[in-house]
């Protein structure tokens, strides 16, 4: 017997995890129910849908990069405020006298663009796959929102270390939404708060970049996560859709 | 059929044999469409590509430091000015095109495409012989698409003029 085995067979062990027993593949399913962390997943899938040529892994690549995101992130956060006095004097000080801190901010811009890689290719595989189509065609909508979320929290992230670089991608990409009719002046000013990237508008990307879009994201990616569980056992049905 | 006497417990006699394959059990060949247990073959998968993930995402940490120019400097426009490279595609677009079509409409178009792409392709086949048009199409997009954001990325340099990426180099990640 392991000594997982005797855990959960002591008195707290039963009481977290509720299903001593791992005999039959009854008792795996009901432990696997039991199981907040594992509750995410389904309990089986069809043997071609694990292997690698099913998903090519993107997803879950994906999800262990925004992993990556929130854990650097957080730690960045330590040592930065968002004002134009004081930004990017923070990130010099990062890198020169912040322990690790150069390599947590490296990890964190890799883990960005790794991670706008990722959410594409998921999509393109999915695509190629044929996994939008009946019943999953909202969940491929949802793929979709999950796609435009990660692009705007790269891009609000990108303005952060306010060096020039960051100050002019900004602005350019900024700079399109005066064109689109009717609200695009309305949007752009209430995205740089004024007319032109400034002190507001750092402030403004920081909330997005490190509360809005990240809080957005997590909980998108739970229905993502929801309905993919739901109809992972379930064929390609165009006759029944979505019914 | 036997062709070797089966392991018999020492203390337990043979009563008889029965032919042929069992109905259930090890001789059973596993098929794609049989359900495996999430756990343990799902995620231990996962696990590994958690690990490999990390490997490279630390990896590229150690050896690629993230680029920290001067202080941001709204009087001192920088030549060229790049958008990040997920961006370098509509960048080269508005290069080419009025900012209402390679701004607007070319974005708003794709994203509502994807969003209806599943109400539009009602074809049940998943097969990818027998969904061609649908196929083509997506590939068609994706490659210039892809094109788009390399040009954009690598080969434009100041005034957006054309550059040769191993002559002198713009890129910005």
């Amino acid at each position: 017997m392991s000594l997982m085995d005797t855990i959960r067979k002591s008195a707290p062990g039963r009481a977290i995890w509720r299903t001593p027993k791992r005999v039959t593949d009854r008792d795996r399913a009901a432990a696997h129910w039991g199981s907040f962390l594992l509750h995410i997943y389904p309990v089986r899938m069809r043997r071609e849908q694990i292997s690698f040529k099913w998903s090519w892994f993107l997803g879950v690549a994906s999800m262990v990069l925004y992993g990556s995101l929130i854990a650097s992130g957080v730690y960045l956060m330590f040592f930065y405020v968002p004002s134009p006095a004081t930004a990017y004097g923070d990130i010099v000080f990062l890198q020169t006298d912040v322990a690790f801190g150069q390599f947590i901010r490296n990890i964190h811009r890799w883990s960005a663009h790794l991670m706008v890689l990722a959410v594409a290719a998921h999509m393109a595989r999915m695509f190629y796959r044929g996994a939008y189509k009946p019943p999953r065609e909202f969940n491929w909508v949802v793929g979709v929102v999950l796609l435009v979320l990660t692009l705007l929290l790269s891009f609000t992230g990108y303005l952060l270390p306010w060096d020039q670089l960051a100050y002019w991608a900004v602005t350019v990409g900024t700079s399109m939404a005066e064109f689109v009719p009717f609200i695009g002046s309305t949007v752009g000013a209430m995205l740089l708060g004024g007319t032109e990237v400034g002190a507001q508008t750092l402030l403004r990307f920081y909330v997005l970049h490190v509360a809005v879009l990240p809080s957005l994201l997590v909980g998108v990616i739970t229905i993502h996560l929801w309905r993919w569980r739901k109809d992972s056992m379930l064929e390609i049905d165009v006759e029944v859709g979505s019914e | 059929m036997s062709d070797s006497k089966p392991a018999v417990p020492g203390d337990q006699r043979v009563l008889g044999f029965v032919e042929g394959t069992p109905p259930v059990g090890d001789r059973k060949v596993p098929s794609e469409e049989d359900p495996v247990m999430v756990w343990p073959h799902l995620l231990v998968r996962h696990g590994v590509v958690a690990l490999a993930v990390m490997v490279l995402v630390l990896g590229l940490a150690l050896f690629f430091d993230a680029p920290l120019r001067e202080m941001a400097n709204p009087t001192l426009t920088p030549n060229p000015e790049k958008a990040p490279w997920y961006f370098a595609a509509l960048q080269e677009l508005l290069f080419r095109f009025h900012p209402l079509v390679a701004g607007v409409l070319v974005p708003g178009a794709i994203i509502i495409g994807l969003v209806a792409l599943p109400f539009i392709d009602r074809n049940p086949e998943t097969q990818q012989r027998s969904r061609r048009i649908a196929v083509a199409t997506f590939t068609i997009f994706m490659v210039v698409w892809i094109i788009l954001t390399v040009i954009g990325f690598a080969f434009r340099g100041p005034n957006w003029g054309w550059v040769w990426p191993w002559q002198e180099w713009y890129g910005e990640l």
